[in-house]
């Protein structure tokens, strides 16, 4: 009987794929090693400008801090920060909501106007490039100090345009929040635009990676411009869309025009004893929270849904296992049975016709 | 491509090192110091002191030249403030706090112990004794403890001005120059006429509110002894003095007397440019202003002529009519970091900066020299010329030159002149916790459009502002001076302050 066992144990070691364990080449190991040197900085800048400062923040959040001349006092107040924020600074709990807002309606405007426009560049024009540089050129030249002068002058809205009969003309079947936030998209119109830079370049990148020969063979077929759109185009660049929402949701979130940051920065750098890099930490904290709630909501509507041919696949794999472990339950049932049978035989309990219990 | 690779290196390398090293700290008040000291008490080491401020850069580099020039060991670097809490604060971070700076929120430097004791310097300098009375009397600086933690560095009055054009053109008479407050709104009242002729007479232009002004004039010193905006005795706000200047602002708003501001519709309905200043229309009888607004611009050269205008100053008056009384004024406080190395060098910087009188007299020196200009071309007389704080005759008579002495005009000067050696400070100078209050209650309620916009009435806010400022000012007194903080205060006075803080909102 053990015999059979080692057998059996030997002939299924040998149906085992072995690993073949192969010695990396020079030329692959010091490729490898130069990836890890160019990604050095990277990982470097991440931890000391990232993990550690998120660290730090985390720390402060429980404490009041002062930082005086003769160095820093830590006081541990606990909650005492997030209570504060919440009950004493009405202008928090305003600010997230407008910006919650804000984000929700202003991204997906923002990405399809960046899709257009991508389109539209991706498409057989002339002087394509000047085109190209000209939707680019806000993000290099609009950052920082130069957008909050912009925005101070009023270049960030258009005259002509009537904010409040557009507010006024929502309201009527919208709820107040909501026209208000979308009346305010309206009253800076170009800065919705400006910031569509960067999701046009991920927009033209991933239209030029769809393969013409689809479009080739869906306009063979008769598909129209429209068709083709609805069932090559956005299909292919399904991801890319939610790559661009993510990034949109960010970028609003961390723009110096983000009043919350404001907010944040101010505490920060206040004078004031409650205040300070605790006071602003919890703010923080509680600031990337919603961000990531926010990016969560934009992945579980944009994430990458699986097609029709897929949920064919599973369902058939899923019905297969099923069936197998069935077949599995209907063999030991068997197994069992007949163990059952020959111990009734043994026991004499069963008498065949002849009465000596054979069948 | 081997080269590339040993550029890419290389870069890589430098901007490792160049994160790896990009955080640094070096410590205040630098120098080789043995302590060893002079027969003045000034160190003899060759030593570095830090000066931070918000004045004209041009002059406070010269000011610091002539004060290395007197003490050629120690050698000054000046900066100005952009930002007070957040260039402090990152300051302090980074462990480059300066050894003296001058500030306009004294919460910001309270709260964080920016400033040292300097009461030992402060009481036994002779120069004292020639200040301006209330400078000494209220111990500004002092923040109603028995400590000096600050000295004034800067100083520009109220002031209110009159175009003498105006009053002549509309026939009225020029006012007494020690007038009372209701005789400043009577003339306001007068001098607003609007015959549908022509462009309309405002009897206001206004940048400082008059409530501000009111604030500290509202009353006889016998009634109440208020030394600081809102009504502030030295203990407690009483802001029902303010609510009636604040309401007799409103109403002279929503009664068409106060002329529009600049860049409004109002100023392009009234004067047909939306960018025009009141102050250059020739259609304003009574100017509420910074003291800056003479030199820097209807004293400058051609100015009054092209306008056609005629600017002599007044004192702001006082509700009674009381000839010595105190005036409101932008007053920025200096100290010595706690972090200072070398603080009687500090204080000795500090006081040339600001009140001494032999700062003062290197300074004019400056203002008189009309060839120097700043990085935007003006005469530093032109750039926010301060007022001095010593009564020394000598500065006093220099500094009046420089004001117009011919005699139709000089009578006005001398009798303003006279009328501003009780200074007293706006609150966020001078009050502990005055910005706590107005940052987190009094601007969040918006009283003063309330107000003007005639939907409420201030009188209504005055009780409960009242405890605010009361609770907000104890509060401050017992964080700032208490025993987590300089702990300079008495029981009696903890005692006093804890009561106001508990009382709050019963």
């Amino acid at each position: 009987m053990s015999d059979n066992k080692d057998q059996a144990k030997t002939n299924i070691e040998e149906t085992k794929p072995k690993k073949v364990k192969v010695k990396r080449g020079k030329l692959e190991a010091r490729e490898a090693r130069m990836g890890y040197f160019f990604v050095l900085p990277w990982i470097i800048g991440t931890l000391i400008f990232v993990l550690i400062p998120l660290g730090q923040s985390f720390y402060y959040m429980w404490y009041n801090i002062r930082i005086t001349p003769l160095g820093t006092k830590f006081t541990w107040v606990g909650t005492g920060n997030f209570t504060q924020i919440w009950l004493e600074n009405p202008e928090f709990p305003q600010q997230l909501v407008t910006y919650i807002w804000q984000t929700i309606v202003e991204v997906p405007i923002i990405v399809v106007f960046a899709l257009i426009i991508a389109m539209m560049l991706n498409g057989k024009i002339k002087l394509k490039g000047f085109f190209r540089l000209i939707f680019f050129l806000p993000v290099i030249i609009v950052s920082g100090p130069v957008m909050n002068m912009l925005v101070s002058e009023g270049a960030s809205t258009i005259p002509a345009m009537n904010t409040q009969a557009v507010i006024n003309a929502l309201d009527t079947f919208l709820p107040t929040k909501m026209a208000n936030s979308v009346g305010e998209l309206f009253g800076n119109m170009i800065m919705v635009l400006w910031y569509s830079g960067v999701q046009i370049l991920i927009f033209l990148s991933a239209l030029q990676k769809v393969d013409p020969s689809l479009y080739e063979a869906a306009k063979m077929d008769g598909g129209s411009g429209w068709e083709c759109f609805w069932k090559i185009t956005l299909p292919t660049i399904k991801n890319f869309i939610l790559l661009n929402a993510v990034y949109t949701v960010i970028f609003l979130s961390s723009n110096e025009q983000n009043e919350l940051i404001t907010m944040i920065k101010n505490a920060m750098f206040s004078g004031t004893k409650e205040k300070g890099y605790g006071y602003a930490s919890a703010m923080a904290w509680m600031y990337s929270i919603v961000v990531t709630l926010i990016v969560l909501l934009f992945f579980l509507l944009l994430g990458n849904k699986r097609d029709q041919y897929d949920r064919l696949v599973s369902k058939r794999k899923r019905m297969l296992k099923r069936e197998e472990r069935l077949a599995r339950k209907i063999e030991r049932r068997g197994a069992r049975n007949v163990k059952k049978l020959e111990r009734a035989r043994r026991s004499h309990r069963y008498k065949t016709y002849d009465g000596n219990g054979d069948y | 491509m081997k080269k590339n690779k040993i550029v890419a290196a290389l870069l890589t390398v430098a901007m490792v090192a160049s994160v790896l090293t990009g955080c640094g700290s070096s410590g205040s008040g630098s120098g080789n110091s043995s302590g060893a000291t002079g027969e003045d008490g000034v160190t003899t080491d060759n030593i570095t002191l830090t000066y931070w401020h918000y004045e004209d850069e041009t002059t406070v580099g010269l000011m610091a030249e002539a004060f290395m020039k007197k003490y050629p060991n120690i050698k000054v670097e000046c900066k100005q403030i952009a930002d007070m809490s957040t260039d402090l604060s990152a300051a302090a971070a980074a462990g480059t706090f300066p050894d003296v700076f001058s500030g306009t929120d004294s919460d910001t430097a309270l709260a964080n112990m920016y400033w040292m004791d300097i009461t030992e310097y402060v009481e036994n300098d002779p120069d004292m004794d020639n200040m301006m009375v209330s400078i000494k009397n209220y111990g500004i600086g002092k923040f109603d403890t028995d400590r000096w933690f600050g000295l004034p560095t800067w100083y520009q009055p109220s002031a209110i001005f009159i175009d003498r054009n105006v009053i002549t053109k509309l026939n009225l008479e020029m006012p007494r120059t020690d007038w009372t407050w209701a005789e400043m709104i009577q003339l306001i009242k007068d001098a607003t006429v609007d015959d549908r002729s022509g462009m309309k007479y405002y009897g206001l232009g206004f940048y400082n509110r008059l409530d501000s002004l009111y604030g500290i004039a509202a009353c006889a010193t016998a009634e109440r002894a208020i030394k600081g905006e809102f009504g502030f005795d030295g203990t407690d706000f009483d802001l029902s003095y303010w609510a009636i200047g604040e309401q007799e602002f409103g109403d002279l708003q929503t009664g068409g007397y106060v002329a529009p501001k600049q860049n409004t519709q109002q100023m392009e309905d009234w004067s047909g440019d939306w960018g025009t200043w009141f102050g250059a229309t020739g259609h304003v009888a009574v100017f509420s202003e910074g003291f800056w607004s003479y030199q820097n611009l209807w004293g400058t050269d051609g100015y009054q002529e092209q306008y056609g205008l005629d600017i002599v100053p007044y004192v702001t008056p006082n509700v009674v009519d009381e000839k010595d009384h105190n005036i409101i004024a932008n007053m920025y406080i200096g100290g010595v970091s706690t972090s200072c190395k070398h603080p009687y060098e500090a204080y000795l910087l500090l006081k040339f900066m600001g009140i001494g009188t032999e700062g003062w007299k290197a300074r004019l020196d400056i203002y008189e020299d009309e060839s120097i200009t700043n990085a935007s071309g003006v005469a530093l007389k032109h750039a926010n010329m301060p007022v001095p704080m010593t009564l020394d005759t000598e500065v006093w008579d220099r500094y009046k030159a420089m004001f117009p002495t011919d005699e139709e005009h000089k009578k006005y000067w001398d009798d303003y002149f006279a009328s501003i050696t009780r200074p007293v400070p706006y609150g966020w100078y001078s009050i502990a916790g005055y910005w706590n209050f107005c940052d987190q209650y009094f601007n969040k309620i918006g009283i003063h459009d309330l107000v003007d916009a005639g939907t409420a009435k201030a009188a209504d806010y005055a009780a409960e502002a009242t405890e605010q400022a009361n609770y907000y000012h104890a509060e401050a007194m017992l964080s700032y001076f208490g025993p987590s903080g300089y702990d300079v205060l008495s029981e009696e006075e903890i005692a006093q302050y804890q009561a106001v803080v508990d009382s709050f909102g019963s």
